[in-house]
C-alpha cells in the first residue's frame, strides 16, 4: 500500500493544527493508528522499501492500475471508436456506387508511406492496448446474469461478449482484407480496385453473415462503451442523465450499426466486372495526373467515361 | 394449492387433521472455513406474515432436517430485524438481500415449492450463512469514511449543511454496510485468506489486510467517500479519500453493470455516487498530473 506514507506525509501538514493542540492529550497514537492506517505507524526512513507483503506484490500495473483503466476507456472512443466510425462511414459510401468508395479509398492511400506508421500508432497499436486491458478486465470479472437479470448486468455482460467476439473478427478482417495477411492467403483488398476486391471477398453467404456477426459485435461495443466511458469519467452522473446518455448511445448504435450493415449489403450488390472497369479508368486518371505511364498503356478516356472523376486524387496529386 | 373442502368432510372426527402447510427450505451448510458446503433441507411449519429470520429460528429450534436427523442448528447473522442493521445479508433464492425483510409470503409467490438459502459467496463462510464481512470495512477505513473531529477538546460548532446538500447526503447516509451491493457485483470477486501453520495472528490479519487493500473498494465505500467529500468538514481530507479512490482497486475496477443500485435495500443511487467520484477523481488525476 504505497499510498499510506504520501496521505500520512499530506495529512500531517493539514492536521498540523490538530496535532499541535493534542500533544496533551496523549490520544494522538491511537488516532494514528485508527484513522490513518490499521498497522502501526513506521517511522519516515522506511519509506519506499517493501516493508510487508502488499509492497512486494505491487506491480507495475497495480500501481498505475487507475491511469491504465482511463487510458483503456479514453483509447476505446479516441481513437479506436473514431476510427471504427470512420470506417464504417467510409465503407458505406460503396452504396453511392464503386467509384465514390474508391474515391474515398484512394484519398486514404494518398498519404503514401505515411499511411503504414499512422495505421500502427492510431489503429493497431491502440486497439491492441484496449484489447489487452480488455481481456485483463474480463479475466477478472465475474458475469451473474444469470441470478441478476437487469438491463444494466445484460449490457455488461454483452459488453464482454461482443468485445471478445469484436477482437477475433478483426484479426480475421484484417488477414484477409489488410495486406499483412498476405502471407497468410489472406490480403485480399487491392486499394486500385477497392469495391470489385471486397465485393469478391465477401461474396460467400457464410463470410458476409460473420462480418455482420462481428461488425454488429463492434458497434454495440462501441455505443455501450461511449455510454459506459461518460459515467467513468463522470459526464453524466444523474440516473435520469444516464437514461438520456443511453439514448444517445442507441441511436449512435443504430446508426453505425445500418451503416455497417448498409456496407456488406453495398458490398455484396457491386457488378464486380462493372466495378472494375470505373476502378480501371481511375487509375489511370490518377497515374496520368501523376504523370506516370498507365500500366495498360494510353489512357482510354471518352467523354463521359469516367462515372466520379476522383477530386481528392486531383487534390492530392497537385499536393504531393 | 387449495382444495375444494366440502362441509360433510369436516364432520369426520376419526380422519387424521390435514397436515399443516409447511415451509420446505434448501440450506447451504459448512461447519468451519475453509471446509466443504453441503445442502439440507429442512422444512417448518406455515405461519402467517413469516419473514427468512422466523423460519431460521424455528429451524433452530427443530435442530432436525427433514428427514429428521438430529442437526446442528443452522447458524446465521442478524441483530436489528427492521433492515437497517445490515447483518443479516444472504443469498435467499439465489439473490443477495436481508433476510429479515425477505417475506416468505412473496418468496413463495416469487418461486413456490422451497426456499434456498445459501451464505454470501463474496465473503469468507465463518458457519453456514455466517460470513466474515471484515473486508467490507477495511474498505471503509481505506477511503476513511468518517469525519476526522475525533479529539478530547471542543472543536467549536460546525460549518452549516444547506437543506439542499442535506437532501443529497441523506440517502449516502442510510447505507447499513449489508454487502448486497457487493455480492451482486460482477466486479467485485471473493478474497479469502487462509491462515498458515507457522503464522502469528498478527502476521495473518497483516496479510489479509493487505490482499484485501488490493481489491476492489466496492460501490459501498465509493459511495461513504462521496458522502463524506460532500460534508463541509469531511471534505478537508477529500483529496486522501481521492487517492484511495484512484489507488489499486480503487473506482477504476467498476465496470458499470449497476446490479448495485438494482440490489440496494436501501435504494441508495450508489451509480450516482460512483459517476460523482468518477467526475472527481477525473479533475483529481489532471490537478495531480498538471499541479506536480
Amino acid at each position: 500500500m504505497p499510498s499510506v506514507p504520501a496521505s500520512r506525509r499530506r495529512l500531517g501538514k493539514y492536521k498540523f493544527g490538530f496535532r499541535r493542540r493534542q500533544i496533551g492529550s496523549g490520544a494522538l497514537p491511537v488516532e494514528e493508528a485508527n484513522l490513518y492506517s490499521s498497522r502501526p505507524a513506521q517511522p519516515d526512513s522506511h519509506r519506499g522499501h517493501p516493508v510487508n507483503a502488499s509492497d512486494s506484490h505491487s506491480s507495475f500495473f497495480a500501481r498505475n492500475q487507475f491511469l491504465i483503466y482511463r487510458l483503456f476507456s479514453l483509447s476505446g472512443l479516441i481513437p479506436v471508436g473514431a476510427f471504427l466510425m470512420v470506417h464504417l462511414a467510409t465503407n458505406a459510401s460503396v452504396l453511392a456506387g464503386p467509384g465514390s468508395f474508391q474515391s474515398r479509398v484512394d484519398l486514404i492511400h494518398s498519404l503514401g508511406p505515411l499511411l503504414v506508421p499512422i495505421e500502427w500508432a492510431f489503429i493497431f497499436l491502440p486497439m491492441l492496448f484496449h484489447a489487452a486491458v480488455g481481456f485483463v478486465i474480463i479475466a477478472g470479472g465475474l458475469p451473474n446474469v444469470g441470478s441478476y437479470p437487469y438491463v444494466g448486468n445484460v449490457r455488461y455482460t454483452l459488453q464482454r461478449a461482443t468485445g471478445m467476439i469484436a477482437f477475433a473478427f478483426i484479426i480475421w478482417h484484417v488477414i484477409q482484407l489488410h495486406w499483412m495477411g498476405a502471407p497468410l492467403g489472406g490480403g485480399k483488398f487491392d486499394p486500385h480496385h477497392a469495391s470489385s476486391s471486397t465485393a469478391v471477398a465477401l461474396q460467400p453467404i457464410g463470410v458476409a453473415a460473420l462480418y455482420a456477426i462481428g461488425v454488429l459485435s463492434a458497434v454495440f461495443h462501441l455505443a455501450n462503451g461511449l455510454w459506459t466511458l461518460g459515467i467513468t469519467w463522470g459526464l453524466w452522473t444523474s440516473p435520469a442523465a444516464m437514461r438520456r446518455a443511453s439514448w444517445v448511445s442507441v441511436i449512435v448504435g443504430i446508426l453505425l450499426g445500418g451503416a455497417g450493415l448498409g456496407a456488406i449489403a453495398g458490398m455484396r450488390r457491386v457488378d464486380i466486372e462493372q466495378a472494375r472497369v470505373i476502378e480501371d479508368r481511375m487509375d489511370e486518371v490518377k497515374r496520368m495526373l501523376e504523370g506516370r505511364e498507365p500500366v495498360g498503356g494510353p489512357a482510354v478516356l471518352g467523354p463521359g467515361a469516367s462515372p466520379a472523376l476522383p477530386v481528392s486524387a486531383t487534390k492530392t496529386s497537385e499536393g504531393g | 394449492m387449495i382444495k375444494a373442502v366440502s362441509p360433510l368432510d369436516e364432520v369426520h372426527d376419526d380422519e387424521p387433521p390435514v397436515e399443516r402447510r409447511m415451509v420446505h427450505v434448501r440450506v447451504l451448510r459448512q461447519d468451519a472455513p475453509g471446509q466443504e458446503s453441503y445442502w439440507e433441507r429442512h422444512a417448518v411449519p406455515y405461519e402467517p406474515n413469516m419473514n427468512v429470520i422466523s423460519v431460521l429460528q424455528k429451524i433452530a429450534e427443530r435442530a432436525r432436517a427433514e428427514d429428521g436427523r438430529e442437526v446442528s442448528p443452522v447458524a446465521w447473522d442478524c441483530n436489528c430485524l427492521e433492515e437497517v442493521c445490515g447483518s443479516c445479508t444472504m443469498l435467499v433464492n439465489g439473490r443477495s438481500r436481508m433476510a429479515c425483510s425477505a417475506l416468505v409470503d412473496r418468496l413463495l409467490a416469487e418461486s413456490p415449492g422451497e426456499i434456498e438459502l445459501r451464505p454470501m459467496s463474496k465473503f469468507p463462510v465463518v458457519r453456514d450463512l455466517k460470513v466474515d464481512r471484515g473486508r467490507l470495512f477495511r474498505a471503509l477505513e481505506r477511503v476513511k469514511a468518517w469525519v476526522p473531529v475525533d479529539g478530547s477538546y471542543d472543536h467549536g460548532p460546525g460549518p452549516r449543511i444547506s437543506p439542499e446538500e442535506q437532501e443529497d447526503a441523506y440517502p449516502l447516509s442510510e447505507c447499513m454496510s449489508c454487502g448486497c451491493c457487493l455480492e451482486a457485483c460482477p466486479q467485485y470477486t471473493k478474497i479469502e485468506v487462509v491462515r498458515r501453520d507457522d503464522e502469528s495472528e498478527a502476521d495473518f490479519e497483516h496479510r489479509r489486510a493487505a490482499a484485501y487493500d488490493r481489491g476492489f473498494l466496492g460501490a459501498h465505500a465509493i459511495s461513504q467517500a462521496v458522502l463524506f467529500n460532500g460534508h463541509p468538514t469531511g471534505k478537508m481530507i477529500a483529496d486522501e479519500r481521492l487517492e484511495s479512490l484512484t489507488s489499486a482497486g480503487g473506482i477504476q475496477m467498476c465496470g458499470n453493470a449497476q446490479n448495485c443500485v438494482a440490489v440496494c435495500p436501501k435504494h441508495i443511487p450508489l451509480t450516482r455516487s460512483i459517476a460523482r467520484a468518477g467526475r472527481a477523481a477525473t479533475v483529481w488525476a489532471i490537478k495531480k498530473l498538471f499541479d506536480r
